[in-house]
């Protein structure tokens, strides 16, 4: 057979061909072992040497030809077929996606965190003490003495058979800090405190204190001022308002309230501050008339509850993973 | 405290501010305001004064005073006119003994016969009501009057029904006194009391006796103004569980001076509103009078610490507007004298605070501090609790923070001993009697509450514990615990796997896991499943436990399924963790896995196997990974099939078949040396 005519009539077949199978018996029809290339091959000996080489020449070029145009329309069959296939797949993509089980850390850790970073990155130092403390550390040194009304403004839980209590706030550690430290010093410290009182939305009997203090040769209220503001503006991520007004510690002379509002939101009352008593850098062994500084305390589930918008106190320590799994 | 807006109008020349506005100006500079209310044609301003401004705030005129001040007004004192009987002599009525004058500082009696007992005025009745106290009689009503507005406590006394003298002492024990709350109370040497030489007839400075009271018949009385020891009305004012506007103001303490504006004061009311003769002259008892303290204040310093600059000028006038007189001695210092009704001013801080308090802290500029840069210290603890919560969260488990205590509820189920525990000398209920001696039984009611929301439960809490040992000790643990619906042991190799990872993350090799044999004594550990509980160490040291909870807790607890727990001493942690970690390479050959099934007694324990496969197999066998645990059909009873995974790898060559097969037959062989142990072939 001629090669010509041969690759005529693979040309229609090929056009015509609808599916891989049929392309595939096309191949075997003109390429296979026993193909029609193949015979016009096996034909050649029958030929003259110059003929042969003639058409053998030309059933080379139709052979690779065909290979060709089978090729390209595998891939246009394969390309179509996979368009109908992929058509034919499909997912709702409105279904709930697979629970995975994530963990999720305390509100407070997550502030915590926070406060920390904002803190040491002004060179604050994060420290910590004990959550049972002796009468000494908690009043007595901070200048709150024994029979004194000041007293009443921290409810104490008291130890059976011992005269320790439950650290009513985290200044203790100004003392305990300071007695080993020299200043200048910068210190924060977190932790857990205890008052003897009646529970509400926004009381419990425990609570998460940071407490703050700044002492070197000339710390201002001004520079108090400053710091906090840093510190609530970058921790509520807006501007922030704050007001200080008077206000009276026992630790601290003069002593302020520390309100705060967001953008034209209302006053709420933060945290209390002031500059450090005299009587408490003596009790700590340091010499107030070289020292000065602020100190001040800052109710960390408050804190939480005014970023995260929580309502009652007690929902922080109820461990409800209703709770705390949207956080 | 309440205060009428009214009232305090009176001793402004100037029209006050509206009751609002006048609220925050007092809050910016003074005391909080908590509440304005309307009453009728009057406000009244809730006050919140600071307990150290008791001695000159509890009081119309205290407020009057500070808003007089920080509104530029001028103050105006109540005129007090009277006129004393030249004929009649105080003394020549009563007599009075003071046995210690640590008790009582000062005492003064004023004596006024023929007076009229009615009801008072009613814009006195109205501006006791306003304040929240009852009109009594105009006797008693006018004490109350003068109280709340100079802030001295005054008691009027039936002169006819004292006995001959007033005499003030210490009570003795057994002695009782019934007060004009008509209650009886039972009286001993903490308590000072006013008596007569029969007996008792008033608590001092906390409530007056019924028997010398003023009734309608009253003609003559002695009205008291006295001084306390604050410490002792404090002391006898908790005793007795009694606390009344008198006590309160004692207990915040008085000036001593106060008592005569006070004395006039009530004195004239009374001459004018109930008639009656007024006797010359008091009994009297003042043996060392208060006279006013002197503070050098440096205006540099106030300068310094306040980081805002107020002229000499501005300060002296501020003080001066207080009632402290000031004297320059340098340029910038001055020597200030401090009237005797601020008995909380005793250092410059205190003028400082004055001066910062009325030029408005508001005022003061933001300034960051001028200081050398260091950089903070790393805490250590703070850093690894950090690390522990990350990885705890990554690998599913959620934060809990519960509250310190427990209460006797779970000192029984858990069968702690009282005197391990550390007790609350005043809980506030049976819940919160003990400080908590472990993080497990908190995250048990954890649990409880949670199930009946979840059905998958794993929570960690790092904390505080409370222990007895020789003195009180106080430490850190890590506890997780782990639940679902319908959980079996295989919680317990869930939690181990999760242990393992944790400890291998913090840098701490050498865990192994040991079986806790517990003593009776050991009663700590009852809250553990007896049979299922294993003693974590490393470096032969007891870090911590991880177990099933014991079921009879469980049952006590009401919690339906298995619960498992780690439960860590943080503290003993922190020795063992470690930062470092060094890159092992890759090894460049391929790996080949052989299976292997060994068929043993029920209850043999898979770290005996892996010792000896691992043994046998030496540093070629690259893991071992036990993949199947089966008992059951086709095993005989009594028997159970474990199947291993064990990989083969060197690190400098591929192994050849031959290689691997002469290492796998030594390690069977090395199984079957136990005569019990068959490998399935």
């Amino acid at each position: 057979m001629n090669p010509k005519a041969i690759k005529i009539e693979a040309q229609k077949e090929i056009k015509r061909v609808k599916n891989l199978k049929n392309l595939d018996k096309i191949f075997k029809k003109y390429l296979g072992k026993k193909g029609k290339i193949a015979q016009v091959f096996n034909s050649l000996k029958k030929l003259s040497e110059k003929e042969r080489k003639k058409i053998g020449k030309e059933t080379n070029l139709v052979k690779v030809e065909i290979d060709k145009m089978i090729k390209k329309k595998s891939k246009e069959l394969k390309e179509k077929e996979r368009k109908i296939q992929i058509k034919k797949e499909r997912i709702d993509i409105t279904r709930p996606g697979k629970k995975i089980g994530v963990g999720h850390l305390h509100p407070l850790t997550l502030v915590q965190r926070e406060i920390f970073e904002i803190f040491q990155s002004m060179g604050f130092s994060v420290i910590q003490g004990p959550e049972v403390e002796t009468e000494w550390y908690n009043f007595d040194a901070l200048n709150i003495p024994k029979d004194h009304p000041a007293r009443d403004m921290w409810d104490t839980f008291w130890l059976k058979n011992n005269k320790l209590l439950l650290r009513t706030h985290t200044s203790p550690v100004q003392i305990r800090y300071m007695e080993k430290h020299n200043p200048p010093l910068r210190i924060i410290v977190p932790g857990k405190c205890f008052r003897h009182e009646a529970t509400d939305a926004s009381h419990d009997i425990q609570f998460y204190q940071l407490e703050g203090l700044m002492i070197d040769k000339n710390i201002s209220a001004a520079n108090f001022k400053a710091i906090i503001e840093e510190f609530l503006k970058r921790f509520f991520k807006t501007k922030v308002e704050i007001q200080l007004r008077p206000s009276y510690f026992p630790f601290t002379e003069p002593s302020f309230e520390i309100d705060v509002r967001k953008e034209k939101g209302k006053w709420v009352e933060m945290m209390g501050a002031g500059m450090v008593h005299p009587n408490v850098f003596k009790a700590a062994g340091l010499n107030p008339k070289e020292w000065q500084g602020f100190a001040f305390g800052v109710g960390l589930d408050r804190l939480a509850m005014v970023k995260y918008k929580i309502g009652d106190i007690r929902l922080f320590y109820q461990g409800d993973l209703r709770f705390l799994k949207q956080f | 405290m309440l205060f009428s807006y009214n009232w305090l109008q009176d001793y402004i020349k100037e029209k006050l501010f509206p009751a609002e506005k006048l609220a925050e100006i007092l809050t910016r500079h003074s005391f909080e305001i908590e509440d304005v209310k309307k009453r009728g044609k009057d406000w009244l301003l809730d006050i919140d004064v600071l307990p150290n401004r008791g001695a000159d705030c509890f009081s119309h005129l205290g407020i009057a005073r500070e808003i007089a001040v920080i509104t530029n007004s001028k103050f105006q004192v109540p005129s007090s006119k009277f006129q004393e009987s030249s004929k009649l002599k105080a003394r020549d009525f009563i007599k009075l003994e003071v046995k210690n004058k640590a008790d009582c500082p000062r005492y003064t009696g004023k004596v006024i016969l023929g007076i009229k007992v009615g009801s008072a005025p009613k814009w006195i009745q109205e501006r006791l009501k306003a304040c929240g106290l009852q009109p009594i009689n105009n006797i008693v009503d006018i004490a109350n009057y003068v109280m709340l507005e100079t802030g001295e406590p005054i008691h009027a006394f039936d002169l006819d029904k004292i006995e001959k003298k007033i005499i003030v002492r210490r009570a003795q024990k057994g002695e009782r006194i019934k007060a004009l709350d008509d209650k009886s109370y039972s009286l001993d040497r903490d308590i000072l009391v006013i008596a007569d030489e029969k007996g008792p007839i008033a608590i001092a400075g906390i409530k007056g006796g019924e028997k010398t009271g003023i009734d309608s018949k009253t003609k003559n009385i002695v009205i008291e103004a006295a001084n306390f020891n604050q410490k002792v009305i404090r002391q006898g004012s908790r005793k007795l569980k009694l606390r009344t506007d008198a006590s309160l103001r004692f207990e915040n303490g008085i000036d001593p001076n106060l008592i005569d504006s006070a004395q006039e004061r009530i004195v004239s009311l009374i001459q004018e509103i109930a008639g009656g003769k007024i006797a010359k002259g008091l009994i009297g008892f003042y043996p060392n009078k208060v006279r006013p303290k002197k503070i050098n204040l440096d205006l540099n310093y106030s300068e310094k610490l306040l980081g805002i600059k107020v002229p000499k000028q501005k300060a002296i006038k501020i003080l001066k507007s207080l009632g402290f007189q000031s004297y320059e001695v340098e340029p910038r210092e001055i020597v200030v004298e401090v009237p005797t009704r601020r008995l909380d001013v005793s250092i410059q801080e205190d003028l400082i605070e004055e001066i910062g308090r009325i030029v408005g802290f508001q005022n003061i500029p933001s300034a960051f501090p001028q200081a050398a840069l260091i950089s903070p210290e790393k805490n250590q603890e703070l850093f690894w609790q950090k690390n522990i919560k990350d990885i705890l969260k990554e690998i599913g488990f959620s934060e809990v923070y519960n509250y310190s205590f427990i209460g006797e509820k779970e000192e029984d189920i858990f069968g702690w001993k009282t005197a391990e525990l550390i007790e609350l000398e005043n809980p506030m209920s049976s819940f919160n009697k003990y400080l908590r001696p472990s993080l497990i039984p908190n995250l048990l009611k954890n649990i409880r509450e949670n199930l009946k929301f979840v059905s998958e439960i794993k929570i960690f809490e790092i904390g505080k514990i409370f222990i007895k040992k020789k003195s009180l000790l106080e430490k850190e643990m890590l506890a997780g615990i782990l639940t679902r619906k319908g959980i079996k042991d295989e919680g317990f190799y869930e939690l181990k796997g999760i242990v393992d990872s944790l400890l291998n993350k913090l840098g701490i090799s050498n865990i192994w896991y040991d079986e806790y044999q517990s003593t009776p004594e050991e009663s700590k550990l009852t809250h553990w499943h007896p049979s299922k509980c294993a003693e974590i160490k490393s470096d032969g040291e007891e870090i911590g436990f991880l177990g099933e909870i014991s079921p009879k807790i469980l049952e006590d607890l009401r919690i339906k399924e298995k619960v498992f727990v780690f439960d860590l001493d943080f503290e003993k942690l922190l020795k063992l963790v470690s930062e470092e970690h060094e890159y092992q390479p890759i090894s460049l050959f391929p790996t080949a896995v052989r299976d292997l099934a060994v068929l043993v007694p029920q209850g043999t324990k898979v770290v005996t196997l892996l010792n000896r496969i691992n043994s046998a197999g030496g540093k070629l066998v690259r893991d071992v990974d036990l993949f199947d645990v089966y008992q059951g059909r086709e095993i005989p009873r009594n028997k159970e099939n474990f199947a291993f995974h064990i990989i083969y790898q060197a690190e400098d060559r591929t192994l050849s078949s031959k290689e691997i097969d002469k290492i796998h037959q030594k390690i069977i062989k090395a199984l079957e040396e136990n005569p019990e142990w068959e490998v399935r072939k």
